[in-house]
């Protein structure tokens, strides 16, 4: 699952740094093509409908056309098109993602809020609950969620959704305890500022960047895990483009029609890699 | 040091408990009904019910879950729907190709991690080549990386083969079930062979992302301890810089290193199930991805309780190996 490296994260994080804007004046060229890069996958992702020269659930062609100029990507066993189909597996793949590392942040942000402001018995009972989480082999179990809900992508969603926020929730929590022990929040807090005035206003943002880099850092993990499952049987059943199906689907004709495998694969390869490299822009970039 | 032992191993016990509560649960909303299973499709609405209170489906939560962990406590792990046997021996006879498997990735990972690792902290020449290709290459999901391995050393190059554990048909099955072992025990060296060439594209595949994690935390761990003040020590001292590194720093550093290869194992044990799909590798993996198509609820929730059981049973070893490199974290 999600390998990142929180303890380093937050204490690097809990360092003055210079103004909030003054580090994105600078970036480097490497740097300015990895965000771009991240830029135009989403662009892709939302734009895949329009993108596709075909409908991705029709026959367009013959079936297993070898790539051409009709079909760049060649057609598969219905001969439906396979560049239209890649397509709008990268949409439900990157939009997928986002959406359980989005449910992730907020479960558990929520949850190391709560905790690391209540303090006590409240965080006490919540930390024990997350830790519980992470002792579970996540992965492994996910199997397990989405065979019992029965296979389709929905359920893909709902169970990594489960299992994903713990790592955000310990995060959080170590952001909002060193934030509460800093002297603005003593002012604030003689100044007659509420309870929840001050987890709102004074805890949140300065949790803020330390989610969005562990989010960005985690994008891969999540693509993977996603597609994944979907390659073990437990998305959406065909013809629903789905990157993993698709791959394992093709992987059975892999000596004869490589393109129908190599293809969503190497999308997934291409989603992961960009995921993963601009997270560590973004991460570098927030640590300045 | 034994008191952290003796309460780490009570929580690992609660966790396990845990899970297979997780399990339990999921049984009851999965749309299979275990009695259904036991009396057939076709039984009669009385039948159905006599034998539900038989089996003791209508007694309360509590006492069924207790049953439950008896069961799972004592190897029974229900019936698999698509084989017809009990899924505890289904999964005995597919263990040992799964175990050589992860072993072969341990093999490959360990090293990796190390040099990984080491080499990355010393800045010593084409460090910075083989991070910027290892990170490349464990962004790929294991499943990717098999595809890819298959089409180039099996299709175009044909130096390794793409699906089984041997296609030798002769042999030897026992005594452990470790093929590698079993064939140097019998002096089968073209099958030792065989089943190593087998072994190297799945655990390759296994091994990437795995060996590039806990190699990146060791380096940044080895990185931090030779800012440290007892390192300076050392060095005054006038010891050479490998010498500084072995004595000084990596014991040290193994803390996180060991923290991370924990998580890893989870990584692995799910993508045992994905790379025995790519590679027809007759294991637990390839197990559940027969289960998957078929609904076959027991066969699913038994490989999960033992992949997720071993994760456990191994993150707890590896929180002790970590009081013993740091006993600092027993307190």
């Amino acid at each position: 699952m999600a390998a990142i490296e929180p303890i380093d994260l937050t204490t690097r994080a809990a360092l003055p740094r210079r103004s909030r804007f003054s580090g994105l004046v600078s970036i480097s060229v490497p740097d300015r093509i990895a965000l771009t890069a991240l830029g135009l996958v989403t662009a892709v992702a939302l734009l895949a409908p329009v993108l596709a020269p075909h409908n991705p659930r029709r026959q367009v062609g013959s079936p297993y056309a070898s790539p051409s100029a009709a079909f760049p990507l060649g057609t598969d066993e219905a001969g439906r098109d396979m560049l239209s189909r890649v397509l709008l597996g990268v949409q439900t793949t990157w939009l997928t993602a986002l959406l359980v590392i989005a449910i992730g942040v907020l479960l558990g942000g929520l949850v190391g809020l709560v905790a690391g402001a209540a303090g006590g018995w409240v965080d006490s009972v919540l930390m024990r609950i997350t830790d519980l989480f992470l002792a579970m082999p996540a992965a492994v179990l996910a199997i397990s969620v989405v065979a019992a809900l029965g296979p389709s992508l929905t359920n893909i969603v709902i169970a990594v959704s489960i299992l994903w926020w713990p790592y955000y929730a310990r995060l959080i929590r170590v952001q909002v305890r060193e934030l509460a022990a800093r002297p603005h929040l003593e002012a604030a807090r003689l100044a007659g500022c509420g309870r929840l005035r001050l987890v709102v206003r004074h805890l949140l943002p300065g949790a803020v960047p330390v989610a969005i880099v562990a989010a960005s850092l985690d994008m891969g993990g999540a693509i993977g895990l996603l597609a994944g499952l979907s390659f073990l049987g437990l998305g959406t059943p065909p013809p629903s483009p789905e990157l993993g199906s698709m791959t394992a689907s093709g992987s059975t004709q892999l000596l004869t029609a490589w393109w129908l495998a190599v293809c969503p694969a190497l999308a997934v390869f291409l989603l992961c890699l960009v995921s993963n490299v601009a997270g560590d822009t973004l991460r570098d970039l927030v640590d300045r | 040091m034994l008191s952290f032992v003796v309460r780490r191993l009570l929580a690992m016990v609660a966790i396990l408990l845990v899970l297979v509560a997780a399990l339990f649960a999921l049984q009851r909303i999965s749309p299979i009904d275990p009695v259904r299973v036991v009396v057939g499709p076709n039984a009669s609405r009385e039948v159905v019910e006599s034998t539900r209170e038989r089996l003791g489906y209508n007694d309360p939560l509590p006492a069924q879950y207790a049953r439950y962990v008896g069961d799972v406590a004592t190897g029974d792990l229900q019936v698999s729907l698509r084989t017809g046997q009990s899924v505890s021996s289904d999964l005995a006879g597919a263990l040992p190709a799964t175990l050589e498997l992860v072993l072969a990735t341990l093999a490959l990972a360990v090293p990796i991690s190390l040099l990984f690792g080491i080499a990355g902290a010393a800045r010593s020449r084409g460090a910075g080549v083989l991070r910027g290709s290892t990170m490349v290459l464990a962004a790929a999901p294991p499943f990717v990386l098999g595809i890819f391995g298959i089409l180039i050393f099996y299709k175009n190059l044909g130096w390794l083969p793409a699906s089984g554990r041997t296609s030798i048909p002769d042999a030897p099955t026992g005594p452990t079930g470790l093929l590698t072992i079993d064939s140097l025990a019998a002096a089968r060296f073209d099958v030792f062979a065989d089943a190593l060439r087998h072994l190297v594209l799945p655990a390759v595949c296994l091994a990437c992302v795995p060996a590039v994690a806990v190699g990146r935390v060791l380096r940044g761990a080895i990185l931090t301890n030779l800012r440290a003040d007892h390192v300076q020590v050392a060095r005054a001292k006038g010891l050479s810089e490998l010498g500084v590194l072995g004595r000084h720093c990596l014991r040290n550093s193994a803390g996180p290193a060991l923290a991370m290869a924990g998580l890893m194992t989870g990584v692995v044990f799910a993508g045992v199930a994905v790379v025995e799909k790519v590679f027809a590798w007759p294991g637990i993996g390839l197990y559940i991805t027969q289960s998957i198509p078929r609904g076959d609820f027991p066969a699913i929730a038994g490989t999960t309780l033992l992949l997720g059981a071993a994760y456990i049973v191994v993150n707890a070893i590896v929180d002790v190996l970590q009081a013993i490199a740091d006993p600092r974290i027993t307190a």
